[in-house]
C-alpha cells in the first residue's frame, strides 16, 4: 500500500514537471505578447516595455524558466497577470464548478451508457440494440456544443423546464442542481454514447468466451451468467475507458460551459490561453494533470477489486 | 418592486404556456421562468465576456468599460444621449486665453465608496499622474501626452497646464479610461487587488466579481445625482448569442447588452415583451491598406481597391442591413463628421481600370490578415471575393487576438481590419488611424504619414468652428489618399424587457444603469 502511494506520487512528480514543462514552452512558442495584450490597442512603446519589464518577460527564456521551476519548487506558482490574484488561487477556485459538472456528467453517464450497452449485448441484432447503437452513434456524432445548444431549444424554450443559464449564484443546493441538470444530461450524454458501445462490444466479446458457453450448457441461470460472470469481466476495458473519458468529459466542459454559461476551469483556462496569461494557463495545466493522474490511480486500485489476477503480491 | 407579474409578461407567459400545451406541468415545476425576474430591484444584464481588470490606468474591452463606469465618475462626462461635454466631478470650469491653462472647480463633499474619504484635488492629481508615469505601465499615457503638469491650488481646485495649446484636452479628460478619478488611499492602500476592487465616487459600489460568472455592483445612496432607481446589478456572463436570446425571452436577464448577430437583431425584434433598441456608434470598421508595401504605396491601386469591395452587398447580404455605409472613419456620431469627401462607389470597371493605369492589369497577390472574432473573422471573405473579381489574388489569414496584435505592431503586413471602438473624440479614430506617432505599436498599420501638419493644427486651435473645419481638412485629404478604405460604420444594438425604463443607449459601446428603473 505504502509503495503504492509512493508510486502515484512519482507519478505525479514526473508528469508534473513533464507538462508544466510542455506547457511552459508551448504557450511562449505561440505568437503574442500579454503585456500588449493586456495594455491594448492604445499603448505606447514604452506602457508596453514597462509592463513587459515588470512581468519579467523582457529576461531570456531559460531564466524566466529557472525563475518559475525555482519558484514552483518552493511551492509559488506566481499570479495571474490579468488579474494580478495568485494563479493557484483562481484555479482552485474556478476547480469546484467544473469538477461538479464533469462529475455528474460522468454520472449520467454510467447510469446510462452501462445499462444500455448491457442490454444491447444481450439483444444483439433486435431492435433495442439497433435503436441504442443509432442513439450512441447519434451521441458520438453530434459535437457537445450543437446538443447542448439544442437543449437549451428544447428543454428551457418550448418546454420551459430547465433554466438556459447553466448557473446561478443561488445558495440553495435545490436551485443549483436545477440549473446544473440540463448542462449535466448533455454532457453524460455525449460520454453515455462511448460508454454504451464499449460496454457492448466488452460484453459481447466475453459472451462468447468458452466458459459462458459451458456455463450456459450446465445450465446457469441467465441473470448470474450476465451479472456475475460476463459483465465482472467486461467491467476492466469499461472502467479503463471511463478514466480516459473522466479526463476527456473535462475537456468537453469547456464547450458545455460556454454553452450554458457555466464558470469553470475550462472557460478560465480558455481566458487565459487567450491573453497569454502564461501563469494561469501552466498552474490549470499541472492542476489538471495531477487530477488525471490522481484518477488513474484510483481506477487502478479499483481494478484490483474487480479483477483478482491483476493483485501483485 | 412586489412580487406581481409585470402587466407586459402575464401574455408572454401564457404564450409560453400554450406552446407547451398545458398548464399543470408547469405548475408543478419548482422553477418558473417568469418568477425568476421578480426579485425586487435587481437589474440583470448580458455580458459576452467577462471582466479581467477595471483599474482605469489599464482598462480596456467594453465589459470592463461598462463595470468601471458604474463606479467611476471624471472631471467631465459625456452626455450619453448627445455626446455633449458635460460636468461631473467639475462643477465648472475655464480655460486661459491661449489654451494651455484648464482650470477645474470640483464638486464638495462627494464620498468615495467604502470609507475611502472624501474626492480632493488630490485624488484627481494622483489619478492622472499615475497615468503618466512611465514606469506605471499604463495603456493611456499617449492620451495625456499634452500635459505638462498638475497643479492643486485648493483642496477642490485643479489646474492642468499643457505644453501647447490642446483643444481637445476636454475629451481626454472625460469619464472614460485614463479620464476616471480613483482614491489615492484606496489604490494605494489595496495595491496589486485594486484592479479587481475598484473604489470610485459613481453611482454604484463595486460589490463582488465571481469568475466566469458574474459581477456584482450595488446602489451608492449617497451618490451626488441622487441614489439610483435599483437596487443592484448583475452584469452575467452568458458568451453564446442564442442562450442570452433565450435567458432575455424566459426573463432570466432584464438586459441583452452587446446584441451583435444580424439573426438575433431579428428575432428579438419579434419576440414578445422585448424592446430592440439601437444607436449608431462610434466607430467604423475598415480595411486598412500598408503604404510601405508595393504595390499598396500607389495611390491608385488603394483606390482600385475602394472601387472594388460592393459595401453595400456586404451590408445588405452580410449584415442584413444592420450597418450603414461609411465614407469616413468618422460617423455622424462625432460633431465634426462630414461626407462632403471623395467617394468610391462599388465600380469594378474603374477598378481595372485604375489598375491597368498603375501598370498591374495581371493583378497581385494581397493578404487580407484579421482577428478571429466574430464579425471580423468572416469579413474578409467577400471582400476578397469582390477583390478577386477585378483581378487581384487576394487570401485571407484569421488570426487570434494575441497573435494578430503581434503581427500586426510588425508593421509588415499588407493589411488588416481595423475596428475602434472609442470615446466621440475625434482624435480617437484619426490620431490612431493617421498619426505617424501611433506606430509602433499602435493602429496606424497603413503607415500614413500625411496629415501630422492638420492633427497638429487641430490640437492647437482653440476656436470649435475652426476645428472642425481643420478636421474636415483631414476627412478629405484621407479620403483622397485611401490609406483606409472605410467598410462600414456601426450600429449598436441592444435588447431588454418592456420592465426595464429609462435605458439611454450611448453611442460608446457601453451601458449604464444609472436612470434606469424595473417595472413592477
Amino acid at each position: 500500500m505504502l509503495a503504492q502511494a509512493g508510486r502515484i506520487a512519482l507519478r505525479l512528480l514526473v508528469t508534473g514537471i513533464g507538462i508544466v514543462t510542455v506547457a511552459f514552452f508551448m504557450m511562449r512558442a505561440i505568437p503574442g505578447d500579454p503585456a500588449s495584450y493586456m495594455l491594448g490597442d492604445y499603448a505606447t512603446a514604452e506602457s508596453v516595455a514597462a509592463l513587459r519589464a515588470k512581468l519579467g518577460l523582457d529576461e531570456p527564456i531559460w531564466r524566466q524558466y529557472l525563475m518559475f521551476v525555482l519558484n514552483a519548487a518552493r511551492g509559488s506558482l506566481g499570479s495571474s497577470v490579468v488579474t494580478g490574484q495568485p494563479a493557484l488561487q483562481e484555479v482552485l477556485s474556478s476547480l469546484p464548478s467544473s469538477a461538479v459538472l464533469a462529475l455528474a456528467g460522468l454520472v449520467v453517464a454510467i447510469a446510462t451508457g452501462v445499462p444500455l450497452g448491457i442490454v444491447s449485448a444481450i439483444r444483439q441484432g433486435g431492435w433495442v440494440d439497433v435503436a441504442v447503437m443509432m442513439g450512441a452513434l447519434a451521441g458520438i456524432s453530434f459535437p457537445v456544443f450543437w446538443m447542448g445548444l439544442a437543449a437549451i431549444l428544447v428543454f428551457s424554450y418550448w418546454l420551459p423546464i430547465f433554466p438556459a443559464l447553466g448557473s446561478s449564484s443561488s445558495k440553495d443546493l435545490l436551485v443549483q442542481a436545477h440549473h446544473l441538470a440540463l448542462p449535466a444530461l448533455v454532457l453524460g450524454f455525449s460520454i453515455a454514447a462511448y460508454i454504451a458501445r464499449l460496454t457492448r462490444s466488452a460484453m459481447l466479446e466475453v459472451l462468447s468466451q468458452d466458459y459462458i458457453r459451458v456455463a450456459r450448457a450446465m445450465g446457469v441461470a441467465e441473470h448470474r451468467i450476465i451479472f456475475r460472470l460476463a459483465l465482472r469481466n467486461a467491467m476492466v476495458p469499461i472502467l479503463a475507458v471511463i478514466g480516459v473519458t473522466f479526463a476527456w468529459s473535462f475537456g468537453n466542459a469547456i464547450l458545455v460551459e460556454a454553452v450554458f454559461s457555466r464558470p469553470g476551469l475550462g472557460s478560465m483556462l480558455l481566458k487565459a490561453i487567450l491573453a497569454r496569461d502564461y501563469q494561469l494557463v501552466q498552474t490549470g495545466v499541472l492542476v489538471l494533470a495531477s487530477l488525471v493522474v490522481l484518477i488513474n490511480a484510483a481506477l487502478d486500485l479499483s481494478y484490483t477489486v474487480i479483477d483478482p489476477r491483476l493483485r501483485t503480491s | 418592486m412586489n412580487e406581481d407579474h409585470p402587466s407586459g409578461h402575464g401574455l408572454g407567459r401564457r404564450t409560453l404556456l400554450g406552446m407547451m400545451g398545458g398548464t399543470a406541468i408547469a405548475a408543478a415545476l419548482p422553477w418558473d421562468p417568469l418568477q425568476a425576474q421578480t426579485a425586487s430591484g435587481v437589474l440583470r444584464v448580458r455580458f459576452g465576456s467577462d471582466i479581467g481588470n477595471l483599474d482605469p490606468a489599464r482598462i480596456f474591452l467594453i465589459e470592463n468599460q461598462t463595470v468601471a463606469g458604474h463606479v467611476y465618475n471624471g472631471l467631465v462626462k459625456y452626455d450619453q444621449r448627445t455626446n455633449a461635454i458635460v460636468p461631473d466631478l467639475a462643477t465648472s470650469w475655464d480655460v486661459s486665453a491661449d489654451g494651455t491653462v484648464y482650470t477645474f472647480k470640483l464638486r464638495s463633499g462627494v464620498a468615495f465608496h467604502k470609507g475611502y474619504g472624501t474626492l480632493t484635488s488630490d485624488d484627481v492629481k494622483f489619478s492622472f499622474e499615475r497615468v503618466l508615469d512611465p514606469k506605471g505601465g499604463s495603456a493611456y499615457r499617449g492620451q495625456f501626452a499634452a500635459i505638462k503638469s498638475i497643479d492643486t491650488p485648493d483642496a477642490l481646485t485643479v489646474r492642468i497646464t499643457t505644453a501647447q495649446a490642446a483643444a481637445g484636452l476636454l475629451h481626454k479628460l472625460t469619464a472614460f479610461n485614463q479620464g476616471w478619478i480613483v482614491s489615492r488611499k484606496a489604490v494605494t492602500e489595496l495595491g496589486d487587488k485594486y484592479s479587481l476592487q475598484p473604489i470610485g465616487t459613481g453611482p454604484f459600489v463595486f460589490d463582488k466579481w465571481t469568475p466566469g460568472n458574474e459581477v456584482r455592483v450595488i446602489a451608492n445612496p449617497a451618490y451626488f445625482e441622487g441614489a439610483p432607481k435599483v437596487g443592484e446589478v448583475i452584469f452575467r456572463v452568458i458568451r453564446d448569442e442564442t442562450a442570452a436570446a433565450i435567458a432575455l425571452e424566459n426573463r432570466e436577464i432584464d438586459i441583452f447588452f452587446a446584441l451583435q448577430q444580424p439573426d438575433m437583431i431579428a428575432r428579438m425584434r419579434r419576440a414578445r415583451g422585448v424592446v430592440v433598441t439601437e444607436r449608431l456608434a462610434n466607430s467604423t470598421i475598415n480595411l486598412v491598406l500598408n503604404t510601405t508595401i508595393k504595390p499598396l504605396d500607389d495611390v491608385r491601386v488603394r483606390r482600385a481597391m475602394a472601387h472594388a469591395i460592393n459595401r453595400k452587398a456586404l451590408i445588405d447580404g452580410f449584415f442584413k442591413g444592420t450597418k450603414n455605409e461609411a465614407s469616413t472613419v468618422l460617423t455622424p456620431a462625432f460633431v465634426e463628421y462630414s461626407d462632403d469627401v471623395a467617394r468610391y462607389p462599388y465600380d469594378p470597371a474603374k477598378a481595372k481600370a485604375l489598375l491597368a493605369e498603375a501598370g498591374l492589369a495581371g493583378g497581385f497577390k494581397f493578404l487580407i490578415t484579421s482577428v478571429g472574432l466574430s464579425p471580423y473573422d468572416k469579413i474578409p471573405v467577400p471582400i476578397a471575393e469582390d477583390l478577386k473579381e477585378v483581378g487581384i489574388d487576394a487570401s485571407i489569414q484569421v488570426l487570434e487576438r494575441a497573435a494578430y496584435q503581434q503581427a500586426r505592431s510588425k508593421g509588415e503586413i499588407q493589411s488588416c481590419i481595423t475596428g475602434l471602438v472609442g470615446p466621440p473624440d475625434p482624435d480617437s479614430p484619426l490620431v490612431s488611424l493617421y498619426s505617424t506617432k501611433s506606430f509602433p505599436p499602435g493602429l496606424n498599420t497603413s503607415r500614413y504619414d500625411k496629415v501630422d501638419d492638420l492633427l497638429a493644427k487641430a490640437a492647437g486651435t482653440a476656436d470649435a468652428a475652426a476645428r472642425k473645419a481643420v478636421y474636415q481638412e483631414i476627412l478629405k485629404r484621407t479620403a483622397l489618399d485611401q490609406p483606409v478604405i472605410p467598410l462600414y460604420q456601426d450600429r449598436l444594438f441592444l435588447a431588454h424587457t418592456e420592465a426595464v425604463q429609462g435605458l439611454v443607449q450611448n453611442s460608446l459601446f457601453t451601458m449604464q444603469s444609472y436612470g434606469v428603473s424595473l417595472k413592477a
